[in-house]
This record gives C-alpha cells, structure tokens and sequence, in this order.
C-alpha cells in the first residue's frame, strides 16, 4: 500500500513504469526499485533460501543480503531492492521448483535436516561409489542461486573506463558528504562514490549508484556502477562506508517479515510504502526507536517495542506460517504482528579499509569491531571509524536449539547456530576454520550480516572474548560483482600480418599461431605443398621475429650468445643459428645475415620474437658491449617465394643479378622488389630455390600481388602454414617447440655441427660439453613409416615388447615422396639410419624406419640450383 | 654500412602502392577517429635534444625518442639524425590512430591523460601517446591495427548507447 507523497521520497509519481514479474505486469513508478514495486504490490515472498529452499523476505534493503535475488532478464542473483525499475524488464524468481509460494525444495528444511547438517558434503554421498554419478546429478540440479543459460549470449554490454580522482570519498552519507564538501571547497577534484542514490554536491562529481569492490596498490578503487566499471586511480581516499545493521540470531529470524530498521526505514521514507498493519521492534539500539517512530508515522500499529539495554529479555521466538510472520513470543508473551523490527546494533564496514591494509581491533566498551592503523593515503570518517557508535550493548544470541524453529547466523548460506556449535565440537574452533567448514560469511553477503554474530557466538561457545576470536580476513571484492562487468568487451588481442585482409580474399582458412592469426592453407594443403615442388608457390612469413643488431661489438655479441661463429662471416651472407639458454637447452632458431661489418639481421620464430628480443637486451645489459638492438617485427612484411620457377618470378620484379653467380644460396642482398626497398635472402626453409623478401609492412599488398601476377604464368599458387609443415618435414627441418622440448640441446637434435666447442665461450657452452662428456642419449631423427599410416604427433615410440622409448614429434603424409614421413625423439642406440623401431598407431603399433638425411633433396641440389 | 634501406618506405617508388594498416578497420569509422599511420617516425637513441628541427620529438625514455614528422621528408630527417644519434625509420613499423575526445580515452586506456606524452598500456597492447587539447594520437605496432581499431571503434560506439 502507497503512503501519500511526502518529501524527500525518491518518487516521480508522475511517471509509470511497468515491467512484468513472473509474466504479470507490474506498475511502477519512476525512483522505485523492482523490489519496492513489488512489495508495494503485494509480494512478500522475494526468494527461498540456498538450502533448506525456506521462504525469504525484504530485510535490508539495501543491497546488502541475499533476501531479495531474483533474475531479472536473463541475468540471475540481481537484487532486486536495490535495481532500479525499467520499462518492460522481465523479472522472475530463481532457485525454486515450482513457485516462490510453493516450492518443492522445501521438503529439505522439513525433513533434511539431519540428513544434511553442517558440512554433509563432507561425509556422505561417498558409498556406494558407483552411485556418485547420481548424487551429483541431483545435487548439480538442486544447488546453485539462479540458473545461467548455458546457450545464452551477453545479456548486457559492459564497459571499463579509466579514471584519476585527487580525493575519493567512498560513501554518500552524512560524513562522506561532509569530506567531499571539505576537499572540494579546498579546491580538489573530488568524487564521491555511493552504493544507493545520493543528492548532487557543488563542486563534487557524484557517481551513484555504484559499488566500489576494493582498494589495491597504488590508490586503485574499482567501482562497479552497473553497466561501467570505473577503475579509479586516487591520490587520496577517504573511506565513509558507514556501518551496516546487524540482526539478531534467535528461532524463526529469517520469516518473511523480520527486517532490520534501515529497510524499514527505505520502505517508508524513499517508497512511499506502509510496510506492515502490526509491527514489533525489538532493539538493542537507537535504531529500533526511530523505526518504530516512522512505523507509527505511518499508520503501523506498534504492538511492542522491546529496547535491550533497558530490559533483560530471556527469549525471543517469531512464529509463522508458511514461512510468513504471525507472531512475536517475547519470554512467553504472544504479540500478533505482520512486522517484525530486529536490530542487532550497528557494525563499521571496515572491509575496504582492512583490504588496504588496515588492522581490525574489538572495542568491548561499544561491542564491535574497529579499523586502526590506517595506511597512509587513506582516510576513514565516519561511523565506520567508530564515531558516533558509543553505547550499543552486544546482542545475545538467543538459543536455537530450544525446539522452538531454526535460529540462523547466516541467511546467505541457511548457517543456524546449531550448526556453529557442531563445527566447534568438531575441533572447528578458529574462525577462519568455521568459516571454510561451514561456508558462513562465505555466501552473497559476504559477511556483513553473519560475520559479527557468528564471531560472537565462537566466543561465546569457547568462553573466550570477540577479541580472541578476531576477525576472517577481508577480500575483494567487498560487493558482488557481475563477471560481465569483469569481463569488459570481448576483444582478442590478435597480431595480424600486413597481408592479412589478402589471405581472406583469397579464401584462406585461418589459424592462431601464438597471438598471430595466419593462414592454415587455402583449401588444399597438399595441392599446394605439391605446387612448390612443381612451379613456384608464395608463403607470407611476416610473423617471423625480425631485429637489427648493430654496432661495434655486434659480431662479437652474437658469438657469445650463440653457438655457432659469426665473426668470420662476409657481409651479405646469411647463417643459420640456434639459440641456447643457460642450460644448453633449445630456445629458439633463426637466420643471421650479415649486412655490413657492424650490422647483422636477426630472423626468430613467429612465436619466440618476444622472448628473443628479451634475451638479446638482457645479455647487452649484462655484458655491456657497444650494441643496439631493434626489433622490426612488425614493421617489415615477409614473403617466401619458393620453388624451382622462383628465379623466373623474380626475374619479372627487380633488375638485380638473380644468377647462382649474383646470389647464391645463403646471400644476402639488398634490391628493389616491384618498386619497394627490400632484402633479399636465398635461404629455403621448404626446399626448393627459394627467395625470403623482407619490405616495409604498408606495402605488403603491393608487394603479394606483385609477385601473384608475375607468378601467374609459371601457375604460382599461394600457400599456408599446414603445406609448409609438410614441405619442412620434407626437408628435416625441425620446428622449435614442436620437434624440440626444454630439454632438447642441439648435440642431441642432431645438429652437432652448429656447436663451436673450440670458441672461447658461448651461453650454454658449459652444459653441451658436459652433455658431450656424459654421451648423446636421446637422438632426433627422421622416420617413414613401412605401410604408409600417419602415426599422431605426440605417439609412442616402442621397442619390441611394448616399452616406450621415445615419442613422435612430427608427422605428415608427403604428397611428393608418397610416403608417411616424421620425426621422432629415440634412444641413441637405435638412432641409425635403417634401424627401425614400433610406432603406436591406431591402438596398434606400426613399424618405422630410420632416416638420418632429408626425405627430399638430401644434398640439397634444389636449394642451391 | 648498410643504409637499412628496406626499412624506409619513403624510399619506394611512386608506383609502389601504400596501403595503411587501418585501412579496411577504419572503413566507415565514426569521424572521431581518424587514421595517422602515414606519418614519418624516426625513433632515435642517445643524449636525446631538447628539439629535432623539422620534426616533433617524443621522449620515451631518457635516452630513447621518437621523432614524428612529414612523411615524404623522413628520409632526408633520418639521414641527418643518424650523424649524431643511432636512428632507426620507424615509419612501417608504428601505426598511427587518433582519437577526439577525454572519455573515450578512459575507456581505453589507464595512462594518465593529463601527462602526456607517455608510453604504455592501451587495450592491453604497448602504445605511445600523444596530446594536442581533446585530440589525441596512439602509435602503436601496426600489426595490432584491426584489433585496436576494433576497440576503439566499439568504445566509442558504447558511449553512445
């Protein structure tokens, strides 16, 4: 029932919303929240509780508790007091099978009970084992708050914006108010961060509703402000959070029609509600009183009002039907009500400042808890600093076990007393452990209403004082938050050639490479593995890491840290290396061109160009040689095109001296390709005569479709990174990563002739000597498979009688050689060129040969033709 | 010593066709975001200058800058500096994208937009930029152009729902 309009009310009852609840339409006005509409129209019941599925009702009103969670379009545990109304939201209740009135679930809080005490999921369900599968269906269809579906897409659209504040006051009330006027008269910028609705303030920037969920190193605050989330930076906080109302713990206070004084309050006063026809109060505070002044303002009867710290009240028992209040038994004495009013005293909502640092002390003269030390940058004003809050007397807990109706400490998680006392006779006795056994103060609330009554009865139940028992630690983030919000916008970080958009055109399926988007192929990965061999195909090889290290110390700088010699190479040749770490193991591999006496041009693989560029800057710092080193990575696109027409292709795109005679295999040069300055290495990663085109990136496209209409007449096809792989293996040119591991070191990889022993020192030397003094274990070698099957990468080598000895790094069918070709980690004894070995293959096994040479061109006549 | 030629795309002929990084993102982009990527950039290393004349230097670090300046004029800029600095052309290796408008920006970035210039995080890739009023210009690896165009664009769409 609506009260008149009355002034200060958060109406505009000139404006109707109507939204529906449970497929009935709601009227509402403009200010209202769902839950006020609703209880406005009518409801009572907003939810059943997390276990015993008992009827819940408004309590807070605030935000604060888990009483009023429904799911409002699509998205579930949305408490409703505190969601604004919105035109045609649709609204339904959660967690019930049937209906909130009726729900079937609630045979557990009748009949459950000893089947289910506290941490049952502990202990049973265990045997029969076989019967799991079905406990844990029924348990998966039954717990849980609200249901997301699993098909669904984003229900909202979220945002993070970035902001600085001077001073930020967290909370809108009296002394928020008051610092954020101070500041800002001061000349601050100030912003003022408020969970509920708050008036605007001159000079102060007022962002209400909105949560802040924690405070982290360097001032950062996070606000949710429902569909933004702000992440301010502040030089200065001031925390206002206030305090929060706690309830009190005796047999039937969760009925639907218990509440605390501040909904109440909110009910009448911002709603224009009459919340009850019948009222009880019973109070250890001045905020009873008040409340049962604005009950009687409004036309509540107020059948009693019972003030704790005036008299000794024995026991206390609320009684109902159906879930709902009927009565109040105030030691023995039956008031009939429909409302009744608990306050347990007013708690600081220290949480935030304890996040940041603050330490957390029992004050016994006011009974509750204190921040001190307060760290430096933060500021706390306020109730929630302990000012105002003298005289309060500690709420007793009053006995649940009496057969008089469940007695709950914490309405999130349906955590009676009883339950509390059991995990105590358990050996549960901290209250970091109850916390973790009993999941109390780990529900929605998060412990602002369970987390002083609970520690209150621990010290009651172990005869010890709240300052024994101490506090659980707080952790962000202090408000719900929805993962939406968390997640922000659903964008991919991808690294995308210059050539990109062409491969899409062209029809090419793409794949991740690292955070590369490349080309898997275009369609047909053997056609064009098979049209390098036959014509000439084109590869983009842009995601190759590229660097320039230059100076007067860089031939000597790339000898230390590689293991093979580069001091004694001729400017414009080009070397292949292999990166070792510390340990001698295999990083990463590349080529090195030298470009002049100082100059050489560093190529890493697509996924290593980071951790390389790293490497190269932390030896420089290191050893403090006269070196500079430029990653170019993205700024130069790359071709490869390859295959025994490519000299024709480029023939057609620059005037350079394309001869064996004028570029030889492993030359460097640097030419005009199609009108672009470009370098130009003979190097053949796919084994054929191959030409590597390093450019600037914008004329990447420029570049491809150059070489794709001079190629036309030779029947140039452009090919992915799958007929790479296969063309490579080909070859037996091994892929980092993927025919290499941590442990691979190049004397086993077969590669013995890239390790200078004899130089000086290289990073890794010690440790490949010493793998050299110990004797080669596992080899890497080539293999053909005997009957053609393509065994998986990643299977079992065996010997006879089934013993593993090694596994299959690579596989491929080649389409050139007809044959099923790998590469394999092996035992050294069998790493011989025509030994064979077991392969798993299908569930059996298969047999393979071993190769030691390249399957294709194994002297390398294509290469260098 | 080897000029690096080929890392100068001002050094292409006048048929060699340039297409921006952000070309096809920016394809219908809203009017507050523009695409800068054709502007000469030098990064440049050493006891940096106070000035580069004919260009805007940057300092990224205090021995570390990248000069921005007119495209077609990069390679006679470059020549210069590079007789008394290690310089590098960095024109293809940075796109360049601006922004109009503070807000937007917070939705992007957690740089403080009141002490620009600054290099940093935006969307989660590494950026330098710059300030001129409500106008602003993000330089970054051209290879993250359809992603951060992407971001930005949407930002900028969010602000309008």
């Amino acid at each position: 029932m609506r009260l008149p309009a009355r002034p200060g009310e958060r109406l505009n009852r000139d404006r109707e919303v109507t939204f529906t609840y449970d497929g009935n339409a709601v009227r509402a006005f403009e200010g209202d929240t769902i839950g006020s509409a609703l209880y406005a129209s009518g409801q009572r019941i907003f939810s059943r509780s997390f276990k015993y599925h008992r009827p819940r009702g408004l309590l807070c009103c605030s935000g604060s508790c888990p009483n009023c969670m429904m799911t409002v379009d699509g998205v579930p545990n949305v408490r409703v007091c505190a969601e604004p109304v919105r035109e045609n939201a649709v609204v339904r209740p959660q967690n019930v099978w049937g209906s909130l009135e009726r729900d079937a679930l609630v045979v557990t809080d009748k009949l459950g009970g000893p089947f289910t005490p506290v941490g049952f999921y502990y202990r049973t369900m265990i045997r029969p084992r076989w019967a799991w599968p079905l406990y844990e269906k029924f348990l998966r269809s039954v717990a849980g708050l609200g249901k997301l579906d699993k098909h669904g897409t984003r229900a909202n659209r979220y945002d993070v914006e970035h902001r600085r504040a001077r001073v930020l006051v967290i909370g809108g009330g009296r002394a928020g108010r008051e610092a954020a006027q101070q500041h800002a008269v001061a000349g601050m910028q100030v912003v003022l961060v408020d969970e509920g609705f708050v008036d605007p303030l001159e000079g102060v920037e007022v962002v209400a509703p909105g949560r802040a969920l924690g405070i982290w190193e360097g001032g950062l605050v996070p606000v949710d402000a429902g569909r933004v989330l702000y992440r301010f930076r502040a030089e200065k906080i001031v925390v206002a959070t206030g305090t929060i109302e706690q309830p009190l713990v005796f047999p039937g206070n969760d009925l639907v029609g218990v509440m605390l004084p501040d909904g109440v309050r909110r009910l009448i006063e911002d709603w224009g509600i009459k919340p009850a026809e019948k009222a009880v109060v019973v109070t250890v505070d001045e905020a009873g009183r008040e409340a049962a002044a604005s009950l009687r303002e409004a036309g509540v009867e107020i059948a009693g009002v019972y003030d704790l710290r005036r008299e000794r009240v024995r026991e206390i028992v609320a009684r109902g039907r159906g879930g709902v209040l009927r009565s109040v038994e105030v030691d023995g004495r039956k008031l009939s009500c429909d409302l009744l009013v608990m306050s347990g005293g007013r708690q600081p909502a220290y949480s935030l400042l304890s996040q940041a640092g603050a330490r957390v002390e029992y004050d016994p003269g006011r009974g509750v808890f204190i921040p001190t030390d307060i760290p430096e940058g933060i500021e706390a004003v306020g109730s929630v600093a302990g000012e105002g809050l003298a005289g309060a007397v500690p709420a007793a807990s009053y006995n649940g076990a009496s057969g008089k109706g469940k007695c709950f400490v914490c309405v999130c998680e349906d955590v009676t007393d009883k339950d509390l006392k059991r995990a105590i006779a358990e050996g549960f006795d901290s209250i970091e452990l109850a916390k973790r056994y009993t999941t109390v103060t780990m529900g929605p609330c998060q412990g602002r209403l369970c987390h002083v009554p609970s520690i209150r009865l621990y010290a009651r139940e172990n005869e010890k004082d709240e300052a024994t028992i101490g506090t659980t630690t707080a952790r962000p983030p202090w408000a719900p938050v929805t993962l939406g919000l968390l997640a922000g916008r659903p964008h991919e970080p991808a690294q995308r050639t210059a050539i990109h958009h062409r491969h899409k055109e062209l029809g090419a399926k793409m794949m991740w490479t690292g955070t590369w988007r490349r080309p898997h192929s275009y369609g047909d990965p053997e056609g064009e593995a098979q049209s390098v061999h036959a014509s000439v195909g084109v590869i983009d090889v842009s995601t190759l890491g590229k660097m320039i290290v230059r100076g007067p110390d860089s031939a000597q700088f790339l000898e230390r840290l590689y293991p093979n010699r580069f001091g004694d190479m001729k400017p414009m040749r080009i070397r292949y290396g292999v990166l070792n770490s510390d340990a001698g193991r295999i990083m990463d591999d590349g080529t090195i061109a030298r470009l002049d006496d100082e100059t050489f041009y560093v190529t890493t693989t697509s996924t290593g160009a980071g951790a390389v560029l790293e490497w190269f800057e932390w030896w420089n710092a290191v050893w403090g040689m006269d070196v500079e080193i430029v990653n170019v990575t993205g700024g130069l696109a790359a071709v490869n095109v390859a295959g025994p027409r490519a000299r024709e292709v480029m023939r057609k795109l620059t005037d350079i001296d394309l001869s064996n005679e004028g570029l030889a295999y492993l030359d460097a040069r640097e030419a005009q390709i199609a009108g672009v300055p470009s370098l130009i290495l003979r190097i053949g990663f796919v084994g054929e005569l191959g030409y590597e085109l390093h450019f600037p990136s914008p004329y990447g496209e420029h570049v491809w479709n150059e070489i794709l209409d001079a190629g036309e007449e030779f029947g140039i096809r452009p090919f992915g990174l799958e007929p790479q792989r296969i063309l490579r293996l080909e070859k037996m040119h091994i892929l980092v990563g993927q025919d290499t591991d941590s442990e691979s070191n190049v004397l086993e990889a077969n590669m013995p002739w890239i390790a200078k022993l004899d130089k000086d020192d290289f990073v890794g030397k010690w440790s490949l000597e010493q793998v050299q003094e110990r004797g080669l274990q596992d080899l890497l070698v080539g293999f053909e498979m005997e009957d053609g099957k393509v065994p998986l990468e990643g299977a079992q080598v065996v010997l006879e009688g089934t013993r593993p000895i090694g596994r299959i790094t690579s596989s491929r069918w080649s389409p050139e050689l007809r044959k099923a070709i790998g590469m394999a980690w092996v035992p050294a004894a069998i790493a011989e060129e025509g030994k064979s070995f077991l392969v798993t293959v299908d569930g059996g096994f298969e047999r393979a040969t071993v190769r030691l040479r390249p399957f294709f061109d194994p002297d390398g006549e294509k290469l260098r033709s | 010593m080897s000029g690096l030629a080929f890392l100068s795309p001002g050094r292409a002929s006048a048929e060699a066709v340039w297409c921006s990084p952000l070309a096809r993102a920016l394809e219908g982009a809203p009017p507050d975001v523009g695409d800068l990527s054709q502007t000469g950039k030098i990064e440049i290393r050493g006891d940096l200058p106070k000035s580069v004349k004919g260009g805007e230097l940057n300092r990224i670090t205090p021995n570390r800058g990248l000069v921005l300046c007119d495209f077609g004029k990069t390679v006679e800029l470059l020549e210069k500096l590079s007789q008394d600095y290690f310089a590098v052309d960095v024109t293809a290796t940075l796109a360049g994208l601006s922004v109009r408008g503070e807000q937007l920006m917070r939705r992007i970035t957690d740089l403080d937009l009141d002490a620009l210039p600054a290099a940093g995080a935006v969307s989660h890739i590494q950026a330098l930029v710059t300030r001129d009023g409500d106008s602003f210009a993000l330089w970054f690896g051209q290879e993250y152009s359809d992603y951060l165009a992407e971001v930005v664009i949407d930002a900028w769409e969010g602000l309008r729902e």
